[in-house]
């Protein structure tokens, strides 16, 4: 038994070094108590069991083989399979001695195991082996195929490689080129963005060239925004100019085109100007439009364009201000209604109130009108035209005054002809003054409002100076013609003459126009110092209205004066008894009374209170003389004053005691008579005060003379005999405060107030 | 549009002017010497007017001067002092110089200053109103020193006389109307006679309350 194992392995290993052999070898030359070679056993028995059912085992284990090529486990399991076959038989560990229980007990399968098994085993393998073989060469064709396959991708991978380095090679300098474009498009959208803004900045869009330069677009806001850039553009250019390389070639040609695109919207500007100015100056008072004001401010840079568009300017409105002037003169308001102003020609006053009122209103309106235009808001201080003006030394204002000058200038021919002409038409000097005053309150109120140098101020100064010189002339005139009137020899009375009467009725006219006239100065000077009205300025205005009225004067009351006295002493010569110093008095005292309320005339009223003064005194002595001739005392006091020095009075003839009583009786009859009270000369004065005021101090130096007789009388050395006697014979019987009483004259007041004037 | 304020010395014509001009009184205002002019512009509804205002002198001594400013005004604001009858009686006096020398389309408001004074009041309101109304004028009180109505007169005034362009009466293309159109744009629309015051007769109705309107268009 044992043997054939081993010669099977023998015949085996010797035929040839099957892989498979050896393995079994190894199995049959180790220990079969394992599993593994009980394993292989069984699967030996069932591979040789039963022919139906080994056989289809072994078919199954044939295919198994083919397919899995490991049959050395299957060997191993058939052995496994054989072990337990025989386990339940006998448990004897020796090998030899199970291999012979089993031969013993199939016999069959043994036999037929160990018949086969080799040639079996060595058949399976080479069938295996040789279907491995086809296998492989199978699978060998396939590999070659395959590894034609792969041969042929190499290749095309070897190609796409090399391919894809030129591919490379060429895209790296694409993609350099790329880069670098990319970056120059960089550079250039940068430069684009620097340019665009450069140019924003320093040119003109197409739509700002024509607003500057198309006639089509009108002026306005987007012309003015368009001249806005095209100014910054300039202004930015000099910057530019102002470079360290000196002037670029981009500056200057900027600088040129910008500049060529300002000259044209000044050129527009103007022209729109010009238009407009010639269109508006036909309206007689309009509003002036932002734009216009603004295109205004604008042209000012251009001052020689401004100075044609407004000297257009200025003619315009000077005709449409002549031409409505000439409509106000001679027709009027719409349907004649007002009525034309010269249809109150007659009426001097009216007419030229009505001119200078008219010419006032359009002066008015016209300053408005360039203020507007200037866009000079009048100042917001409640300024009115009457109230002065503060002349600002603008450039404005220049232009205003001038354009005034322009626009007016047309007015003053016509208004300076005829207020001349009714001027010069006028006989009264008291209408011709109160067109002076007219005319002066006017001046001042146009110099207040436009300025002295304002040709309208310059024409209304010129006729009121002519105005005055024909009211001067008018006066003097008046006055020379007073100094020729000779007075009536035959009027007895000591009145003041028609001719006087008269000229002072003037002279108060004149006055009180003149005082009205003043009053337009103290208010206007009140309107600008409302607070303080301290005695200096009171002082000052009154100074300064006495200076106003000082030549009038002058012209009017010294002729009167004059004629008063010359033709008085005329009239005297020729009629000796006519009481001329009266008469004087009486007139002077008369003209003072016109003049009196007016405060303005203090000084001549001084004047001719001195020259009253004079008379008076010649009238006090006069009346003196004629009072104590009355009295009967003259004799007495001329003989005394005639005397020899140290002679006693009594001596005297014509102061003898008898003549003295004589003396004395006349007069104390002369007490009791009415002449004391009412003096019939002193009753021609017209002035009462006057008349008692003489009729008093005469009285006075009675008293004295009086009291001097009594004083002499008194006197020893004059050797009066009995003389209190002599002296308490008659009334007042010497007692001298009697006399004063008698007289009604309070003594003392009396005796202080006429001391001085007895010592003349 | 021209006008000229007048009435007696002292009503406060100018303070009232000077009230509608500044917005503020007048402290130690003192007489007007000849004429004054200032100028204000108002609305009246959609229409800029320019009121061209000569203030004059109520003095009578000024009376000569005064009374050259009539010509070719468009609108007279009457002015009386509500404390001094002596300013209201003289009235007739001023509204007949104002019709003699003015022109014959004149608006004429009566304004009875000095409101504020009531204490001091000579001149009752229906007194003055029914002199208005038999004058054919419009009246109101007004007040220069609060500032009460102060507007309302030259309004009232200036609504009377685009009034009378609309009807015809009063024809601004004329010299010395007193009225001229600002814009020459505007003189086109009027001469078409589109002139319309929408908002006159809200405006009137507003101001009702504060006017005292007699009621009617011609005041009573």
């Amino acid at each position: 038994m044992l043997p054939s194992p081993i010669s099977r392995v023998n015949s085996s290993a010797s035929q040839q070094p099957n892989p498979l052999s050896i393995r079994l070898y190894k199995v049959l030359a180790a220990n079969f108590d394992d599993d593994a070679t009980k394993a292989a056993v069984q699967t030996l028995a069932e591979l040789y069991g039963p022919p139906g059912h080994g056989a289809s085992k072994a078919k199954g284990k044939q295919v198994q083989r083919d397919s899995g090529g490991d049959h050395e486990e299957l060997d191993e399991e058939d052995g496994d399979d054989k072990a337990n076959g025989t386990v339940g038989t006998t448990r004897d560990g020796d090998k030899t001695a199970v291999s012979s229980v089993i031969e013993t007990i199939p016999g069959e399968i043994a036999a037929k195991a160990r018949r086969g098994l080799r040639r079996d085993v060595e058949n399976k393998l080479a069938e295996s082996s040789r279907r491995f073989l086809a296998a492989f060469s199978e699978v060998d064709k396939q590999l070659d195929t395959l590894q034609e396959h792969v041969g042929a991708m190499r290749t095309r991978c070897d190609e796409a490689q090399s391919q894809l380095r030129e591919t490379n090679d060429s895209c790296r300098s694409l993609l350099d080129r790329a880069g670098s474009l990319r970056e120059q498009r960089q550079e250039v959208s940068t430069r684009q963005s620097i340019v665009t803004a450069f140019l924003e900045r320093f040119t003109l869009t197409s739509e700002e060239i024509e607003a500057i330069v198309s006639r089509e677009v009108p002026v306005n806001k987007r012309f003015f925004k368009a001249m806005d850039k095209a100014e910054r553009i300039r202004d930015d250019c000099r910057v530019l100019m102002a470079g360290e390389d000196g002037p670029t070639k981009a500056g200057v040609d900027i600088i040129t085109k910008t500049s060529g695109y300002l000259e044209q919207a000044y050129e527009k500007i103007f022209r729109w100007c010009s238009f407009e100015f010639r269109q508006m100056g036909r309206d007689s008072s309009v509003d002036v439009h932002p734009s216009l004001r603004e295109a205004v401010r604008r042209l000012r840079q251009r001052s020689e364009l401004l100075t044609e568009a407004l000297t257009t300017l200025g003619q315009t409105r000077q005709s449409t201000l002549l031409s409505s002037f000439t409509t106000a003169l001679t027709r009027g308001g719409p349907s004649g209604l007002p009525r034309p102003i010269e249809l109150h020609a007659h009426d001097p006053l009216r007419y030229i109130g009505d001119m200078l009122a008219w010419v006032h209103q359009a002066i008015a309106a016209e300053r408005e009108f360039l203020e507007g235009l200037f866009g000079v808001r009048a100042e917001e201080d409640g300024r009115m035209v009457g109230a002065v003006r503060q002349f600002t030394q603008s450039e404005e204002e220049e232009w205003m005054s001038e354009l005034m000058d322009v626009a007016v200038g047309g007015l003053c021919t016509p208004l300076k002809t005829r207020v001349q002409q009714t001027i010069r038409s006028q006989e009264s000097s008291i209408t011709s003054y109160k067109i002076t005053n007219l005319l002066q309150f006017y001046m001042l109120t146009m110099q207040r409002t436009i300025g002295e140098k304002a040709a309208l101020s310059r024409v209304l100064q010129d006729t009121t100076d002519f105005a005055y010189s024909v009211f001067y002339e008018a006066i003097g005139v008046q006055g020379r013609s007073l100094s020729a009137v000779t007075l009536d020899t035959d009027d007895t009375s000591l009145t003041p003459p028609l001719v006087i009467l008269d000229h002072a009725q003037v002279l108060r006219e004149i006055l009180l126009v003149y005082e009205s006239s003043l009053g337009d100065d103290i208010a206007f000077y009140n309107k600008n110092r409302t607070t303080e009205r301290n005695q200096e300025q009171d002082a000052r205005r009154r100074e300064a209205a006495a200076e106003g009225c000082h030549s009038i004067l002058d012209k009017m009351v010294d002729p009167a004066v004059e004629m008063c006295i010359v033709a008085s002493e005329t009239k005297q010569r020729l009629v000796p008894n006519w009481d001329r110093e009266v008469f004087v008095v009486n007139v002077m005292t008369y003209l003072q009374s016109v003049l009196e309320p007016f405060a303005f005339t203090a000084e001549k009223q001084g004047f001719i209170q001195s020259l009253v003064e004079g008379r008076m005194m010649q009238l006090i002595e006069d009346h003196y003389t004629n009072v104590i001739a009355d009295t009967g005392l003259g004799e007495i006091v001329e003989a005394w004053k005639s005397r020899k020095a140290n002679e006693p009075l009594s001596h005297l003839p014509a102061a003898s005691g008898t003549r003295l009583q004589a003396a004395l009786h006349s007069f104390s009859l002369w007490l009791t008579g009415n002449t004391i009270d009412h003096p019939p000369r002193l009753a021609q004065l017209l002035v009462q005060s006057l008349a008692t005021r003489v009729h008093r101090a005469a009285l006075a130096r009675l008293v004295h003379t009086y009291r001097w007789i009594c004083d002499e009388v008194r006197k020893p050395e004059n050797k009066y005999e009995a003389a209190s006697t002599l002296l308490g014979s008659e009334r007042p019987f010497g007692q001298v405060h009697l006399l004063w009483q008698i007289f009604g004259i309070d003594e003392e007041s009396q005796e202080s107030k006429e001391q001085e004037k007895l010592t003349f | 549009m021209k006008y000229i304020i007048i009435g007696e010395a002292g009503t406060g014509k100018s303070c009232l002017l000077h009230q509608f001009t500044h917005n503020a009184f007048k402290e130690h205002s003192q007489h007007t010497i000849g004429v004054e002019f200032s100028s204000r512009t108002v609305k009246l509804g959609e229409k800029r007017i320019k009121l061209q205002l000569w203030d004059t002198a109520g003095q009578e001594r000024f009376r000569s001067v005064t009374r050259s400013y009539y010509r070719g005004a468009a609108g007279a604001i009457l002015v009386y002092d509500i404390t001094s009858r002596a300013s209201f009686l003289n009235l007739s006096r001023w509204l007949a110089d104002a019709r003699a020398l003015g022109s014959p389309q004149l608006v004429t408001v009566l304004v009875g200053n000095k409101s504020d004074r009531e204490d001091d009041r000579e001149v009752e309101w229906a007194e003055a109103s029914r002199w208005a109304a038999e004058n054919d004028v419009h009246f109101l009180e007004a007040s220069s020193l609060t500032g009460d109505n102060v507007e309302a007169p030259f309004l009232l005034c200036a609504r009377s006389i685009l009034l009378a362009i609309e009807s015809g009466a009063l024809d601004p293309e004329k010299a010395g109307s007193g009225v001229s159109y600002g814009d020459r744009a505007l003189r086109r629309v009027n001469s078409s006679s589109r002139l319309s015051f929408g908002s006159l007769s809200g405006g009137r109705r507003k101001g009702a309350v504060k006017l005292h309107l007699p009621g009617g268009s011609k005041c009573c």
